[in-house]
């Protein structure tokens, strides 16, 4: 190859030895550029920067968690890791680390399946390790935020099974090892509650709190009995998280929250309603994939579609509501350029909202206004599910 | 299946769980015998969405049976109230078969959708086609008796490639397994 490359680079010389005319313009070429070359990414992700699960439904085996500046139109998409066949991710932005846990089979689509979390360095985007997770348990769905969960100050994560048995692996990104699985038949989802613990609901209504101890064992557990009705209103599986309240939407728009700063989940009395508006055909529900999401402040930010009836609930929406929880009010309606299935807050200075459409559009606004300032079109994601800002 | 057979044991070693534990034991039934007596969920002809390519213009199909309305090739089908995924229709496989090279997952998630022409309601099993990348071609999405992940029977959001040799989703059926009780 070597000797090769020499006759190319000799040719190519040649060829630049006859210069035109016109070239006369500029007495200098343009200089030359090092072989190899490739980008790095900062210690430090500014908080202008989203992650982006891309699912890639057209490819569902070739999913990614796209970087994205969404203050750099021609340039938003900074990289991206493989999440590859129904993956979902965490990042941490004090170690600068992405997880992705994925599936994987030896022969692409068949043969030997392995499951693992993939570490990978939030500045060259190389993998820094793995953690495999045996037995083909991962649970495959729509990559919800509320199935992969860090806890112990992330030094831990929680990841959810479905086989369709439903479990809960603890595992210890550090040591890199699966420390423990815990069974919880009945039950769905991750919601990490004080030091080292986890809450999950379950299908009778309930909600179980389980601590761990420092081996990742359970340390004691306590369901509490009818939290919830999944008939009368069903809630979105993944809430907003604001400060250390967990604030859950209903398909129908009432709001739940739960007090999640020690080692039990507790409800918080009250009633809190999105409420109404004009328009509604029939009416105004929350509506996405990444249906609720919180601000720096604590405001609640929620997509909305008008046409709030049935079997809605995915279809994404068109306006973003601003609500207040200290309040009990709505304090801003953000009408967005198309229907949107994510939402999320920047941490920035001046906040901006960031919302993935169902056309796979990242659009950008103002967080205080509610004023349009730019889109990001389709050049981050194919089809973007889930949006994850950097915080401090 | 060895999933499945542990998660029966463990179902049968966690019998404290009332309600939740009857509803999984119908749903079970359901899905492995084809003959659960549900009650008919909500339905409503909500207008299809999409989210994900292959949803360019295509020429119809019809079932060529009068009392099984629309066209199967469209989102609009009365059995696709709860689908989410590529319609086989459009993959190589039928509204009830798999394309060739895929196997079809025996656990899935059910639907109710009522048929326009005989005004019955249906429970629609949809299940997956798994061993061959996405299809590509027809994404549809509708939600009619969906509900969060915590009821799993319920729920389209998972990826029902399970108790299959191989995970990877290719597209999905829409296959009549009964027909709903009024509750």
């Amino acid at each position: 190859m070597r000797r090769l490359g020499v006759v190319f680079a000799g040719a190519f010389l040649a060829g630049v030895m006859s210069v035109p005319a016109a070239a006369q313009t500029f007495p200098d070429p343009l200089p030359n550029e090092p072989i190899p070359s490739v980008e790095t990414l900062p210690d430090h992700y500014p908080p202008n920067w989203v992650l982006v699960h891309d699912f890639n439904m057209n490819s569902i085996v070739d999913g990614r968690v796209a970087i994205a500046d969404i203050g750099s139109p021609d340039r938003a998409l900074k990289g991206f890791v493989r999440a590859t066949q129904f993956a979902s991710f965490l990042y941490s932005s004090a170690k600068n680390e992405i997880y992705t846990a994925e599936t994987f089979y030896t022969r692409f689509d068949r043969g030997e399946r392995t499951d693992a979390i993939t570490i990978w360095d939030g500045v060259t985007l190389q993998p820094k390790g793995e953690i495999i997770l045996p037995g083909g348990k991962r649970q495959a769905s729509l990559g919800y935020k509320s199935i992969f969960q860090f806890t112990n100050h992330e030094r831990w994560a929680l990841i959810s099974n479905f086989t369709p048995a439903q479990s809960v692996r603890v595992i210890d990104l550090e040591n890199r090892t699966v420390l423990n699985e815990v069974d919880l038949p009945g039950c769905a989802h991750i919601y990490p509650t004080g030091e080292r613990g986890f809450a999950t609901l379950c299908a009778d209504g309930s909600m179980t709190s389980i601590v761990l101890d420092e081996k990742g064992q359970v340390a004691s557990s306590k369901v509490l009995e009818k939290i919830y009705d999944i008939d009368k209103q069903p809630m979105f599986n993944t809430p907003a998280m604001a400060g250390t309240t967990a604030w859950f939407v209903s398909f129908y728009g009432q709001l739940k929250p739960f007090d999640m700063s020690g080692p039990v989940a507790k409800p918080i009395a009250g009633s809190w309603s999105l409420g109404t508006a004009e328009g509604g055909t029939p009416e105004w529900r929350p509506s996405g994939w990444q249906v609720i999401t919180s601000d720096a402040a604590g405001l609640l930010y929620v997509l909305m579609t008008p046409n709030g009836k049935e079997g809605t609930h995915k279809d994404g929406g068109t306006e973003v509501w601003v609500y207040d929880p200290a309040k009990k009010a709505r304090v801003r309606r953000i009408a967005l350029k198309g229907a949107a299935m994510a939402v999320d807050v920047t941490r920035e200075a001046t906040p901006h909202v960031v919302v993935a459409g169902a056309d796979g559009s990242i659009d950008v606004y103002d967080a205080a206004t509610g004023a349009f300032v730019r889109t990001l079109g389709s050049t981050v994601a194919h089809m973007p599910m889930s949006l994850t800002v950097v915080t401090p | 299946m060895a999933g499945f057979d542990k998660f029966a044991e463990r179902l049968t070693r966690n019998l404290a769980r009332g309600s939740s534990r009857r509803s999984l034991l119908a749903w079970i039934g359901g899905t492995v015998t084809g003959a659960a007596a549900l009650p008919v969920l909500p339905v409503s002809r909500a207008v299809a969405s999409e989210h994900g390519g292959g949803g360019g213009a295509r020429a119809s199909q019809s079932t060529g049976n009068i009392q099984d309305p629309g066209d199967p090739a469209s989102c609009d089908y009365w059995r696709y109230c709860a689908i989410d995924g590529f319609l086989c229709t459009c993959c190589g496989g039928t509204v009830s078969s798999c394309p060739p090279g895929t196997e079809m997952s025996p656990i899935t998630w059910i639907g109710t959708c009522t048929n326009p022409a005989d005004n019955r309601a249906y429970i629609i099993s949809y299940n997956d086609c798994c061993g061959l990348s996405s299809c590509g071609q027809c994404m549809c999405n509708r939600n009619e008796g969906d509900r969060p992940q915590v009821r799993p029977q319920s729920n389209n959001d998972y990826n029902w490639c399970l108790g299959t040799e191989s995970a990877v989703y290719n597209c999905s059926t829409a296959i009549i397994i009964g027909v709903a009780l009024d509750s």
